[in-house]
């Protein structure tokens, strides 16, 4: 018999999905490719609880309440998010033992926007497609929607105090502060030349100008306000090409989009500039009124930091407190 | 063969875009079908995902196992010979019939379609059901069809203002291109029908059997027979 266990959501402000690290091989039929915005984080909130970087866990913006129906083990990543143990605060980026009927407490802290939080073993839900990632406007994956108080997920069964001894003193081996965005900062964002750089005579002024987030951004995509590119209202409609998330979409207002995990598989505005993954991450983090600045890396150097990247994403770099903290 | 020019840039350090013509034409769309195949059969295993835009394509790779140099020199190499042989070498294309109820509250735009025509309803349905359109792409949202090439009498441009829900299964127009919304979403497309099958199937692998290049064409039904037909899947349905 297969035990499992169970987390339920208490309460919630805020958007919480079910994410796994993306839904490849069917953009050709239109599936966004989904995932967690904050790829990197939800890796390593993986890795300190001995999961899979891809396992299913919850991409969380705003505030939650959790509660374990047995004792297990998870960690909260992100942007340096608050997190509590019924009443004590702990740190996030770090295992923690959560025992059975204690409340899980996760705040945004004033830098980053989106917290990931891993359960030991993994979320178990509907697979669609070949992952878990909640893909809410088809409907599908997982839950298919978002989260809601009064949930309960299922979670895949583990030796916890076996498991707890191998992990407890797990750090990552990065620095999650240096990971987000500086609130008084502009933050500095790399991207290489996008598809249409040739038809946007004007893309100087994206490069040297300062912009800013706004609210009217969501998993789709996060639009930017500043000084507009006068060139993309001219271009009107262009053939619909494949986009992918970190596209920097120019629609006739000339005010930056860039694309995000739900984005739509094809587009017919100008593209650009191609944002780089591992930046793409931080600036996923960044919140509305957050400054940003665009600048332009070459081919090369974007294959030589995204190669880096998804090898950290695949196994992300570990450490021990021992090594961390004396 | 005339209008293209290949265009190939790399960006973000994973993607190498291929633009075969910057217009579209069932030509442009051809040969850009004839360079899918072909790179999707030459290519496998060694890029991580390829998708077409109408006239364009975007091959996804890891820069750790291929450089962008060297899969742009492959592509160009792999683009003279797709050109020489006929898609029906690489691809052979399949056929599928949709059948749609055209007009009142599933069509909200047939008598927009019918007035910037200058035709009665009942002309712009006969035209639109008289042809068989190549499927130029999948995309945008899970399942929608890009179809072509719309009689210029009825191609109607997009409306001015987008919807912002449109039912799964709904048939637009947008000037010289037709298509089906696979699931519910915005769109500005003339909506001028809608079908009752199920288009996109998630729980299906793949979740579409329509494939870019293949063969639609549209069948005008009665009302009285939409329920019937409901929730039937698109590669279950015989028409």
């Amino acid at each position: 018999m297969i035990i499992v266990g169970s987390l339920h959501v208490i309460y919630l402000a805020g958007v919480a999905t079910v994410q796994d690290l993306g839904r490849y091989g069917y953009r050709a039929l239109g599936v966004p490719v989904s995932g967690a915005l904050d790829v990197l984080s939800a890796a390593y909130a993986n890795a300190l609880v001995g999961n899979k970087p891809n396992t299913a866990l919850i991409e969380l913006f705003g505030s939650i309440i959790l509660r374990a129906g047995e004792d297990t083990v998870v960690a909260v990543s992100g942007g340096l998010p608050k997190v509590f143990v019924g009443r004590y605060e702990v740190s996030s980026w770090r295992p923690i033992y959560l025992k059975s009927g204690v409340e899980l407490v996760i705040r945004p802290s004033e830098v980053g926007s989106i917290s990931y939080v891993s359960v030991a073993g993994g979320i178990v839900c509907e697979e669609v497609l070949g992952s878990r990632s909640t893909y809410a406007r088809g409907g599908f994956g997982c839950l298919g929607r978002p989260l809601r108080v009064g949930d309960t997920l299922v979670i895949r069964d583990v030796d916890t105090d076996r498991l707890w001894s191998e992990v407890c003193d797990l750090r990552p081996a990065l620095k999650p502060d240096n990971r987000v965005p500086k609130k008084h900062e502009s933050l500095i964002v790399r991207a290489t030349k996008g598809v249409h750089f040739e038809q946007l005579p004007d893309l100087d002024v994206l490069l040297n100008s300062e912009y800013v987030i706004t609210l009217d951004s969501d998993r789709m995509g996060y639009r930017l306000d500043g000084p507009p590119l006068r060139s993309a209202s001219r271009l009107g409609r262009l053939p619909s090409i494949p986009t992918d998330r970190g596209y920097v979409q120019i629609p006739p207002d000339g005010k930056p989009i860039v694309l995000m995990s739900d984005a739509q598989t094809t587009g017919g505005y100008a593209v650009a500039l191609h944002v780089i993954p591992p930046d793409l991450d931080i600036l996923a983090q960044a919140r509305p009124t957050q400054r940003v600045r665009f600048t332009e890396v070459s081919v090369e150097d974007a294959e030589k930091h995204t190669s880096k990247y998804l090898s950290e994403v695949e196994r992300p770099l570990l450490t021990t407190a021992g090594d961390e903290e004396y | 063969m005339k209008n293209t020019k290949l265009r190939i840039l790399s960006s973000g350090g994973y993607v190498i875009h291929v633009d075969v013509c910057s217009d579209i034409s069932l030509e442009c769309v051809e040969a850009t079908h004839k360079l899918y195949y072909t790179l999707k059969k030459e290519l496998s295993g060694r890029i991580k995902e390829l998708v077409t835009g109408i006239v364009s394509l975007a091959l996804f790779y890891d820069p750790r196992e291929i450089s962008s140099n060297d899969l742009i020199k492959k592509v160009k190499e792999l683009w003279e010979w797709s050109q020489s042989v006929e898609l029906s070498h690489v691809y052979k294309p399949r056929s599928f019939v949709i059948p749609v109820s055209y007009g009142g509250e599933f069509g909200p735009d047939l008598p927009s379609v019918a007035a910037w025509a200058g035709l009665r309803e009942e002309e712009v349905i006969s035209i639109h059901t008289s042809t068989s359109y190549t499927c130029y792409t999948i995309g945008f949202t899970p399942g929608f069809i890009y179809l072509g090439e719309v009689d210029s009498r009825i191609a109607a441009p997009r409306l001015e203002t987008p919807r912002i829900k449109i039912p799964a299964g709904s048939v637009g127009i947008a000037g010289k291109m037709t298509g089906v919304y696979g699931i519910e979403g915005p769109g500005g497309w003339r909506l001028i029908g809608r079908t009752p099958l199920t288009m996109f199937d998630y729980r299906r692998n793949p979740p579409t059997p329509i494939a870019p290049g293949d063969l639609i064409s549209f069948k005008s039904i009665p009302l009285e027979n939409f329920e019937r037909l409901e929730g039937v899947f698109v590669g279950d349905y015989r028409g």
